[in-house]
């Protein structure tokens, strides 16, 4: 250790550390199998003809050694609560813990899906209660809590699109528009939808160009679908006139509700025009997104996409709660089951949590604190578009790139400062994007040594000192890793 | 940047060379640079008729991926089954080891390029 | 509020220090109309912790549930064993607050776990690789038949009547707006017609044929052998595809892989993950190498870092939807990766022996329960793993049963038609795990003898 990191405000990456094998080079033979409830008895003569032949090869290790090569593995990740992680689009803020405690109630986690309806009454209360706050909070008629992620809520949005369309014999509306500053999801969601997308190219502002949407809209159009605020962060303002463009044109609008956390509680998309829209609960509704899941993509909808929600749907009848599962107007069936419960459980506590009178700070700080990190870095980064930006702030590498240091370069000399990097290379409509999304989970302090931070990576660049830009990180357990040789000889499994 | 004599190149940065009725495709120096790391190679399968500027294969770096069309029409009569385990030999040999399929010619296209009207248009 | 760190003082000096007076200023471009007042909403006032954890506590108490019922129900979700030690590992910080592992240095223990889960469901599925997973196993069935397509460039997708109605309903749904053909095969539904007749798949497979997907042990329980549609599909050039939804079966039984499959997707939810009314739970999908490039989802792969070290990262993303868009092989940018942990340090602690005592005893907790039937009382005939359909003479014996049943705290199974509503009103899906002690289906057979 230098010693500059001894004298640094902020954390660090480098505590212990421990080399850890793969489980298959555990070299021993395998322990004694842990013991068992059931029946001990034979299985069928019938089965028997059926046995494996080759053992499967699974290692089996004893639960001291299991628990220690899981946590040494662990201790090889940053998460959120290991440190900041301004991941723009990803809205990583803190996941209270209270929620993992209470999705864990054996009453909650040990129920079985096909249960008689009588024995489920409290999940089904729980998820009800859910549906229609997320319907409040967004501004929405109706809602579908069964996609299992964003990227499934968008494909489920654009199958009741579709159903709607067909229903109004517009079978042959089959063009989505799609601002070129979009999630990549979309064009492969619409091309399962048997559509096809085209793009829209944005304004000089980052926004989408009233006039450019005008050129598309045409009898063709089935939809657009819009991320508001965009991706480069800012708030397309022009939302009414958009939604109201399309709509004459015969098209509808699909929300991609990735960025809902700069609006919950201030404004709410359905007023604007917007006919569904995806949450993504494991973003504003800070369920722990796990290494890459499990999320969930509920879609609000009005009143003109509610008759195409897919099945099985929750409803209460009297005092009791049921699960609908036929309906012939219905987009179909997009699950085999009603939903990622525990993910949503916890999403119903978090807003729990805050309620009526708190909600509203999610958004305020959110987008506090995406202002004053752009407010501290805007002379030292290139900033694209000028103005407010929303719950995340984008900037380029433009005046790093002078000295020869590229976004990837920021991006891991900030590992070797102890911060998770800012979402690079998206979106593509600037080069060299950094996407930072700070959420409002963070503190001032850390805000202010994640600004000290980049300013000192931008000093760096200025002083010609790159190389350690270029060779960092140098930290963590592993360095950059070759992802050409992963690439070409691509090896799976052990 | 090499651009050998003797071959015809495309606007998309293909090469062709023919030589009878057989013609052998690559891409060119300049688009093995532009993709990067070359990681595969989709080849097309052996008997496939394919249109002048029809795509026949597909070639995928890290980030990138490149749909690559045909500089004349004709039917593929073999492919370079290198690349299936070294496709990076498209980075280190673009006009040699990295060709990637031969055609019967069955029709000739006017778009072609010289290799001194390749220069001028990578130039442009 | 407490998930919030600023002060109020915080906020003014961070609003100060941008030349702005109030929050309202950092809003100034979302026009006024679309403004709602604070505090506005119709949701109720903030819960405390503790009276969300009462909240929750008295939801909990209003349902049954495994812990304190007898479950025999099946069906694509099952009550395993979890030991102590998977919660804890996937309630780390580390694995349960992290992303994607995108920034690959700060991420190996995610990706190193993805890379174990991987192998260990190669060599559980008997096939050559698999992915970091799936949504679930419907969604994962949809998207092995998208995949078929694409390899043989072929449309027509043969399904068993016999597959989970749910995994084909999601995939007649996701097909459905596509061009190609969809048939399903019907089984029949007479009694013994509970199982899989290969000659009718077999009848429905012509040249247009992109895949047959058939699941083994089928819906109903039951096992049988593939060799002949192996035959069959070699002959038509078109993929055979597994489906399954309990993956502790092949600790015991044949392997996808042993019987020749193409592709093998399914359910990993009994690998270390509980039922949880639906989810979250595991989607399993594997193939063989020569198709790994059109496999969807994520994988992660083995490489080396700068320095030379193993190290593993996300690989194959061109597959991905940001590179290919529209010709992406799947919509799907994510995966369960805490699931993936679960099932990592399940397999891990269980291994082979482990895994294999489970179906073991799965498997004889049936034999038992069938073996000890009323005569009035009979099952689906053939090999069945720990599944099988019990057929009454009415739907009003079946339902005395069920009440008789319930008064035990038993879950006796699922009424077939709620899942198929093809079949008469008087059949039982039962499932046994390892969950059920000898002494719970002596409770079982007493609630039949009272119901029959």
């Amino acid at each position: 250790m230098s010693v500059d990191d001894t004298l640094n405000t902020y954390s660090a990456v480098g505590g212990i550390q421990h080399e850890e094998p793969l489980l298959f080079e555990h070299a021993h033979e395998a322990a004694e199998a842990i013991s068992l409830p059931g029946v001990q008895g034979d299985i069928s003569a019938e089965l028997k003809a059926f046995s494996r032949k080759k053992s499967a090869n699974i290692p089996g290790l004893s639960e001291p050694e299991t628990v220690r090569h899981f946590v040494r593995m662990s201790q090889w990740n940053h998460g959120i609560e290991t440190g900041f992680y301004p991941l723009g689009s990803c809205t990583m803020k803190y996941n209270p813990r209270v929620n993992e405690q209470v999705v864990r109630l054996s009453g909650l986690a040990n129920i079985h899906p096909d249960q008689p309806v009588d024995s489920v009454q409290g999940v089904l209360a729980l998820l009800h209660e859910l549906q229609t706050w997320l319907c409040e909070i967004a501004g929405f008629s109706d809602v579908t809590l069964q996609p299992a992620a964003g990227a499934h809520g968008e494909l489920v949005g654009l199958m009741m699109i579709r159903s709607c369309l067909d229903a109004r014999g517009q079978q042959h509306r089959k063009k989505v528009l799609v601002p070129d500053s979009a999630h990549g999801t979309n064009p492969a969601s619409a091309a399962l939808c048997g559509m096809h997308c085209v793009e829209l190219k944005s304004g000089a502002d980052g926004r989408i160009d009233l006039e450019e949407l005008k050129k598309h809209l045409d009898d063709d159009v089935a939809a657009l679908m819009m991320t508001n605020p965009n991706t480069a962060g800012a708030f397309e303002s022009d939302i009414k006139e958009i939604c109201q463009l399309v709509h004459d044109a015969g098209g509808l609008v699909y929300g991609d509700g990735a960025n809902l956390n700069a609006l919950v509680g201030v404004a709410r998309p359905g007023d604007m025009g917007i006919d569904c829209l995806h949450i993504n609960v494991h973003k504003t509704f800070s369920t722990p997104h796990g290494g890459g899941g499990p999320g969930a993509g509920p879609v609000v909808v009005n009143d003109t996409l509610a008759p195409y929600l897919p099945v099985p749907r929750i409803v209460k009848a009297g005092d009791l709660y049921r699960i609908e599962t036929h309906d012939e107007q219905s987009c179909g069936t997009i699950l085999g089951s009603i939903g990622q419960v525990g993910v949503l459980l916890r999403a119903h506590a978090y807003i729990a949590a805050f309620g009526a009178n708190y909600l509203h700070k999610i958004a305020q700080d959110a987008v506090l604190n995406a202002n004053y990190v752009l407010h501290r870095l805007k002379d030292a980064y290139h900033v694209p578009f000028e103005g407010l930006c929303k719950h995340e702030c984008l900037l380029t590498d433009e005046y790093q790139n002078k000295h020869g240091v590229k976004t990837l370069d920021v991006a891991k000399q900030l590992i070797d400062l102890g911060f998770h990097p800012m979402t690079i290379y998206f979106p593509l409509i600037v080069h060299g994007a950094m996407l930072i999304e700070p959420t409002e989970t963070e503190s001032k302090t850390t805000l202010d040594s994640f600004c000290d931070a980049m300013l000192e990576i931008a000093a760096q660049c200025e002083a010609g000192d790159t190389q350690v830009l270029h060779d960092a990180p140098v930290k963590p357990i592993r360095r950059r890793l070759d992802e050409t040789q992963a690439a070409r000889k691509p090896r799976l499994v052990w | 940047m090499s651009i050998p004599a003797g071959l015809k190149y495309t606007k998309e940065h293909e090469w062709v060379r023919i030589e009878g009725d057989i013609a052998t495709f690559g891409v060119s120096d300049h688009a093995q640079e532009a993709l990067g790391d070359i990681v595969f190679v989709e080849l097309p399968e052996i008997g496939r008729k394919v249109d002048a500027a029809e795509a026949y294969a597909v070639v995928e770096s890290v980030k990138a991926v490149s749909d690559i069309y045909a500089p004349v029409a004709g039917e593929i009569i073999e492919v370079n089954e290198t690349l299936e385990g070294e496709p990076e030999k498209v980075n280190t040999e673009p006009y040699g080891a990295g060709w990637i399929a031969k055609v019967k010619i069955s029709g000739h296209s006017d778009e072609l390029m010289s290799d001194d009207e390749y220069t001028t248009f990578l130039e442009e | 509020m407490r998930f919030l760190p600023h002060t109020d003082s915080d906020r003014t000096t961070m609003l100060e220090s941008m030349g702005m007076d109030a929050m309202s200023d950092l809003f100034t471009d979302i026009p006024s109309e679309f403004h709602i007042k604070e505090g506005s909403l119709n949701l109720p006032d903030a819960l405390s912790e503790a009276a969300i954890v009462r909240k929750f506590t008295q939801a909990s108490e209003q349902n049954r549930h495994a812990g304190n019922t007898r479950c025999f129900l099946g069906g694509g979700t099952y009550h395993h064993f979890v030991p102590a030690v998977v919660d804890y590992i996937i309630s780390r910080g580390e694995f349960l607050t992290a992303y994607t592992p995108y920034q690959p240095e700060i991420s190996q223990g995610t990706l190193q776990t993805l890379f174990e889960f991987q192998t260990m469901i190669a060599r559980l599925t008997g096939m050559d690789v698999s992915n970091a997973s799936m949504y679930e196993a419907a969604t994962a069935t949809a998207e092995a038949a998208l995949m078929a397509r694409r390899i043989t460039r072929k449309s027509k997708v043969v399904m068993a009547g016999s597959v989970n109605p749910r995994y084909r309903s999601v995939t007649q749904n996701y097909l459905s707006r596509l061009e190609g053909e969809y048939i399903e095969v019907p089984m029949g539904n007479k009694q013994d017609g509970f199982g899989t007749d290969l000659s009718k798949v077999i009848a429905a497979i012509d040249e247009a044929t992109a895949c047959v997907m058939v699941q083994y042990p089928d819906f109903y329980g039951s096992v049988y052998d593939l060799a002949e549609l192996r035959v069959a599909c070699d002959a038509a050039k078109c993929l055979m595809v597994i489906v399954f939804s309990d993956a502790t079966a092949f600790a015991l039984i044949r392997s996808p892989g042993e019987c020749g499959a193409d592709i093998a997707v399914g359910s990993g939810q009994s690998l270390g993950i509980p039922m949880g009314f639906g989810g979250p739970h595991l989607g399993l999908f594997t193939c063989k190498q020569k198709y790994v490039r059109q496999m969807p989802g994520r994988v992660c792969g083995m490489t080396s870092d700068a320095d030379g070290k193993r190290g593993f990262v996300l690989t194959l993303s061109t597959r991905e939807q940001h590179i290919r868009r529209e010709k992406a092989t799947s919509n799907i940018c994510s995966n369960q990766g805490l699931m993936c942990t679960a099932a990592a340090t399940y397999m891990t602690l269980m291994g082979d022996e482990g895994l294999k005592a489970v179906a073991q005893r799965s498997a004889a907790g049936l034999h038992k329960l069938i073996s000890s039937l009323p005569a009035s009382v009979s099952a689906a005939q053939g090999a069945h793993f720990h599944e099988t359909v019990l057929s009454f003479s009415s739907q009003a014996t079946r339902d005395l049963f069920l009440q008789e049943a319930r008064k035990r705290d038993i879950f006796a199974g699922i009424p077939l038609e709620q899942l198929n509503d093809a079949v008469e009103h008087k059949h039982l899906l039962v499932t046994t795990t390892e969950m059920i002690e000898a002494a719970d289906i002596q409770d079982y057979i007493a609630a039949l003898e009272v119901a029959v």
